[in-house]
């Protein structure tokens, strides 16, 4: 199987210009599976629908962490409540400044071992799945791999128990 | 008369050699002012253009004092810069700048006062960018926790940074440089220099009081933030702190009695940083080392060389003849226009070349007012001293006149445009200027009454 066949369409993308409020909304209210409500990260197209970068909710976290902690080890000394505040301070701040630029994607026709090393190579949940012009036509979850494995393994136990 | 001496004595030979050393010290100059390359490159390039173009030897450049590297210097900063990268690593200045917030009772202006006095003092016995680069983080936090605006906390740190590196011989570039120089002691600068920082520190804390009095005001609630916080939890190697602070504690007392033992600054410096590392038992040095600052060293060594071949070929000489003419050999009145210009010059272009350029010039100047005297004699003359403590007085308080007077102020503008709060020039000159302004006119008084009228 190749990456196309176990992608799951995206139902929703973010723009470079939305904020971080609105990208946590949108993030709210996309549609994930069929039913379910709510993802854990989007992609981020830009005006002619190319891929120019992604957020999860790592990079939603990384954005809310002043900046000045990087500096120097202060995690100690911080205060109930001040997720919060930050949260609220960082609220309209553009996505293009947060998201993660260096997109780690996989083409169509890409092997799923493909997938699952760079997932697991790069500690990724998702991997957008792009045509040659950078359009995006799909997502791989972590758990579509996983499902795949577990198809493989059963299919072939299968197999075996009717061979014996 | 003195000053008819010195216009006695022919300058130099205009020829070739003059030329070339007198262009690449001044291209390189311009070239360091205007940031379009790093400095430490220029000065590399630079300084060997001195010794591919044959105005300076390699030899001249690499073993005379006069014309080439003060290995004293280098080996003085190589030795802190080792000693503060191990204690640095320990959570100290973390741990200190949480307890002074926590001194300061979570009150905004009494914490803004006590970094004051702690960033002037951290930074006249350690290194300014050190104590800035690590308290600065620490100030965000207690700005946040406060909610109050950290800026005027940043730009106040980097003026106490400035001023207390003024206090003593290692606290600040330009100090090591003349001590080096002039040959004097820890001592000599606490003895001449630390009085009048005092004054003036507690001047500033008059001042922040004043301006900052009223504007600075938080919650009560908020400062249970800051008492909560428990400054231990900084503390990350105990066991090396212990070892940190009781080198530190050594080099300090070799500092003040180098002078009597008769060991060069240097010396200490390097022997702390040898007994740490041994102390910290580590297997490697490498990472120790490879913290050193090596582009600042490099700058340094690159200008003592760029202004050996100026000395050489006798511009420096020119030049300090030039400046006797303008006060008529009035020593009173070139302290107080070395101050004044030093001050300027440090505001626009890094105290560090000026600094190297001035040593010379002054020790010229002696020359041609005293020329029987030599060694100790003409470079620590009676009538000198006052000069060498303007010079100091001037390169380092010049330092807060502008964003970019000194490393420090370089470091924090820039951690503070990471942060996300933009330190715009203008701001920084608005709380810089009228300091540097107060503070070199504290220390006129200071030099005019100590060394003129008393």
């Amino acid at each position: 199987m190749r990456a196309k066949d176990i992608m799951e369409p995206i139902k929703g993308y973010l723009s470079p210009e939305n904020t971080l409020k609105e990208a946590v909304n949108k993030m709210r209210v996309t549609l994930r599976e069929e039913k379910k409500i709510g993802v854990k990260g989007l992609v981020v197209l830009d005006k002619d629908q190319t891929l120019i970068g992604i957020i999860s909710i790592i990079d939603i976290l990384k954005a809310i962490i002043p900046h000045y902690m990087s500096f120097t080890e202060l995690s100690d000394f911080t205060w109930d409540g001040m997720l919060e505040e930050m949260a609220k301070k960082v609220a309209d701040k553009k996505i293009k400044e947060i998201m993660t630029k260096e997109v780690i994607s996989v083409y169509e026709d890409a092997p799923l071992m493909e997938c699952a090393i760079l997932m697991v190579k790069h500690n990724l949940q998702r991997i957008p799945v792009i045509n040659k012009d950078r359009k995006v036509l799909g997502m791989i979850y972590i758990r579509d791999l996983y499902y795949a494995i577990v198809k493989a393994l059963f299919d072939e136990k299968e197999v075996d128990n009717n061979g014996s | 008369m003195a000053h008819e001496a010195t216009t006695a004595t022919s300058p130099f030979v205009m020829d070739t050699t003059f030329w070339t050393a007198t262009i690449i010290f001044i291209a390189s100059y311009v070239a360091i002012v205007s940031e379009r390359v790093h400095k430490t490159i220029i000065a590399i390039v630079g300084a060997t253009l001195m010794l591919v173009l044959k105005v300076l030897e390699q030899h001249e450049a690499f073993y005379v004092e006069e014309f080439g590297v003060d290995w004293n210097v280098i080996f003085l900063l190589i030795g802190m810069m080792v000693i503060i990268n191990i204690l640095k690593t320990t959570g100290f200045f973390e741990y200190v700048a949480i307890k002074s917030a926590k001194i300061g009772r979570g009150e905004p202006l009494r914490i803004m006062m006590v970094l004051f006095v702690v960033t002037a003092i951290l930074s006249a016995l350690l290194d300014n960018v050190t104590t800035v680069l690590l308290i600065v983080p620490i100030t965000f936090l207690i700005a946040d926790a406060l909610e109050v605006d950290p800026v005027p906390f940043l730009i106040i740190q980097v003026l106490a940074s400035n001023i207390g590196g003024t206090a003593t011989l290692i606290g600040d570039p330009p100090n090591i440089m003349i001590a080096s120089k002039a040959r004097l002691n820890f001592i000599d600068f606490i003895y001449h220099l630390t009085p009048v920082v005092v004054v003036l520190m507690l001047v500033m804390l008059l001042v922040i009081k004043l301006v900052f009095g009223r504007k600075l005001k938080t919650k009560e609630e908020l400062k249970e933030r800051i008492m909560q916080m428990n400054e231990r939890e900084a503390i990350k190697d105990p066991v090396m702190l212990k070892k940190s602070l009781f080198v530190l504690g050594i080099v300090l007392c070799g500092f003040v009695f180098h002078g009597m033992l008769n060991y060069k600054p240097a010396t200490i410096a390097l022997f702390g940083a040898g007994l740490l590392l041994l102390l910290s038992k580590t297997q490697s040095p490498h990472h120790y080392l490879a913290e050193i600052e090596w582009p600042t060293i490099f700058f340094f060594i690159g200008l003592f060389i760029l202004v050996g071949g100026i000395v050489k070929v006798g511009l420096i000489k020119w030049l300090s003849i030039q400046m006797l003419d303008l006060t008529g050999g009035n020593l009173f009145a070139t302290s107080m226009l070395i101050m004044w210009f030093s001050a300027f010059a440090s505001a626009i272009v890094d105290n560090i070349p000026y600094v190297a350029t001035m040593n010379p010039l002054v020790i010229d100047m002696a020359k041609q007012l005293w020329p029987d005297k030599t060694g100790l004699d003409l470079l620590q003359h009676p009538d000198l001293m006052p000069v060498w403590w303007s010079l100091a007085l001037g390169a380092c308080l010049g330092g807060n006149g502008s964003p970019i007077g000194a490393s420090a102020n370089v470091i924090v503008v820039g951690l503070a445009e990471k942060a996300g709060r933009k330190i715009t020039f203008l701001r920084f000159l608005m709380y810089g200027v009228p300091v540097t302004i107060l503070t070199i006119f504290i220390s006129m008084i200071y030099v005019w009454l100590r060394y003129y009228v008393l």
